[in-house]
């Protein structure tokens, strides 16, 4: 047995351009799930800390119900189940207008929201209750207090926890193959289809998809060390500069 | 330091990938593990499918079983157990390449481009791309499908010649036949393109199956063939010795019949040209 690799095949023909459409789909689901996912889970993580208990408890539904079902599930869910619940008309426009592409947007944003609110929960929850009445003392006012002292510093804490869950809203995007949309993995497959390469396609498709990481992680580290508060917080990376 | 042990990861990566080579051949490695390894699928009835009783049964995986097994117990005059393992479009090459599995039986066609990665088998049936549509759909035949949402399946033959052939339908591709019946039965989609025998089985499957039609002249050509490793052509001629021998002595008409008869689980007679054509395909002893 031998496997004699052509990586001509990606740039020949079709493939570069499935390629690129497969990287500005996947990037487009991943911008808009970010999106959907960074609202649902600043609102749901928030929730989650106030002192008023039925708010609590609605926030815990949504973070449990959501977290805890596979994502593929999810994707099914909203291509197959949301669809029928909804008017006819609605549902004809829906179906002209790829709705293949907003049930994988809804399902990931969703499910990842429900991830997210629980990196704020745990950056809000990780400031010691005596930074909040320290702040206070000096004479600010509540509000100023979390604007000023409070948020600021949870939202420097939950950096390297959302790079992470950011990475993996960006791989997850791959699930919406299962429903038709046509994005980066999608592609390396058509590739495969078209070539019967698929050691050269998959290849093509994880350095792709390890770049886009790469590239994100390293912004998200540059954000970090360029926000960092020095003697507080990340001072391994910064050191004494 | 991080990048550049990113790219030594890479780099390592690619190098296992091209390493995959210099194996023993198929029979060798048959003999030693006294098993044949196929990848086929579990939801393509009846040719690879996962029965009412939980067992994976189908068309493709009888003639393995009933054809190939015994001329591979013969030429290795040993006893050879059968390990399925499931393949898709996108990964049954793959498979094959990386010594997973050693057989591809499933409803795989047979081409040019395929021709160049792997070695088939003669071909074992013969069908082409129609549609499944609802009862009184415009949906006709190629024809009529401009401006519609047609579902196919992923990595199929059939998805790429409507893409060259009518480019203003809509293409939804899904990875298997339940995800795309789903869309179809709940009308997201107009239309479903496969092989239709594939169709033909669904149909039957269908709770309803009354109100499904199979539409369409073929578009396509679907000569479907087992395929295995590229160059090994001793395991390839033990696979075809047994297909042969299973043709010319009744075995696979009988096997036809279990499936494909008038009692069988998609009624679907075998015509005279491809009956003719099966035939034609046996060479002398």
């Amino acid at each position: 047995m031998s496997y004699n690799f052509n990586w001509s095949v990606l740039w020949t023909g079709q493939s570069g351009g499935w390629l690129i459409q497969g990287v500005l789909t996947t990037l487009h689901i991943f911008a808009l799930g970010l999106l959907i996912a960074l609202a649902l889970g600043i609102v749901a993580g928030a929730l989650r800390t106030m002192p008023i208990a039925p708010l609590r408890w609605f926030a815990s539904g949504y973070v449990e119900f959501f977290r805890n079902v596979p994502l593929l599930v999810w994707m099914f869910f909203w291509y197959f189940g949301v669809p029928p619940l909804l008017p006819q008309a609605i549902q004809d426009w829906l179906f002209d207008h790829g709705v293949e592409f907003w049930a994988g947007v809804f399902a990931i944003g969703v499910y990842h929201g429900a991830r997210f609110s629980e990196v704020i929960r745990a950056g809000i929850q990780a400031i010691p209750k005596t930074q909040l009445e320290a702040a206070l003392s000096t004479g600010l006012t509540v509000t100023q207090a979390f604007r000023l002292i409070i948020v600021p510093i949870a939202l420097r804490l939950i950096v390297p926890p959302a790079t992470n869950e950011t990475l993996n809203l960006l791989k997850n995007t791959s699930v919406a193959l299962t429903i038709g949309v046509a994005e980066l993995t999608f592609q390396t497959r058509q590739i495969e289809t078209y070539t019967a390469r698929a050691f050269e396609a998959l290849a093509a498709g994880t350095i792709i998809y390890l770049v886009l990481c790469l590239t994100i992680a390293s912004i998200m580290a540059h954000v970090e060390r360029r926000f960092a508060i020095p003697g507080m917080i990340a001072q391994g990376q910064t050191g004494a500069s | 330091m991080t990048r550049s042990l990113t790219i030594l990861a890479v780099a390592y990566f690619l190098m296992a990938l091209t390493d995959l080579g210099h194996a023993q051949n198929t029979l060798e490695k048959i003999d030693k593990s006294g098993t044949l390894i196929i990848g086929t699928r579990n939801g393509s009835p009846p040719f690879a499918y996962i029965n009412k009783n939980n067992d994976w049964v189908g068309f493709s995986i009888d003639l393995v079983e009933q054809t190939v097994l015994p001329a591979l117990s013969k030429k290795l005059n040993k006893q050879i157990k059968l390990e399925k393992k499931e393949s898709a479009p996108a990964t049954r090459i793959p498979l094959l390449t990386s010594n997973a599995v050693d057989l591809i039986a499933e409803t795989m066609t047979d081409t040019q481009s395929r021709r160049e990665q792997v070695d088939f088998s003669l071909t074992f049936f013969v069908t082409g791309a129609q549609f499944l549509v609802r009862k009184g759909s415009p949906v006709k035949n190629i024809e009529s499908i401009a401006g519609k949402r047609i579902a196919a399946q992923q990595g199929s033959t059939n998805a790429k010649i409507i893409r060259e052939r009518v480019p203003s339908a809509k293409l939804v591709e899904f990875p298997d036949q339940p995800a795309a019946f789903q869309a179809l039965s709940q009308r997201q989609v107009d239309a479903y393109t496969n092989d239709g025998i594939q169709l033909a089985g669904l149909k039957a499957k269908a709770p309803k199956p009354d109100e499904w039609v199979v539409a369409g002249e073929f578009f396509s050509y679907e000569p479907y063939g087992m395929a295995m490793r590229k160059n090994d052509s001793d395991f390839r001629q033990v696979v075809n010795v047994g297909l042969m021998d299973a043709i010319a002595s009744g075995r696979y008409a009988e096997i036809y019949e279990k499936w494909f008869g008038a009692k069988g689980e998609v009624p679907y007679p075998l015509t005279p040209e491809n009956k003719r054509f099966l035939q034609l395909q046996v060479v002398p002893k």
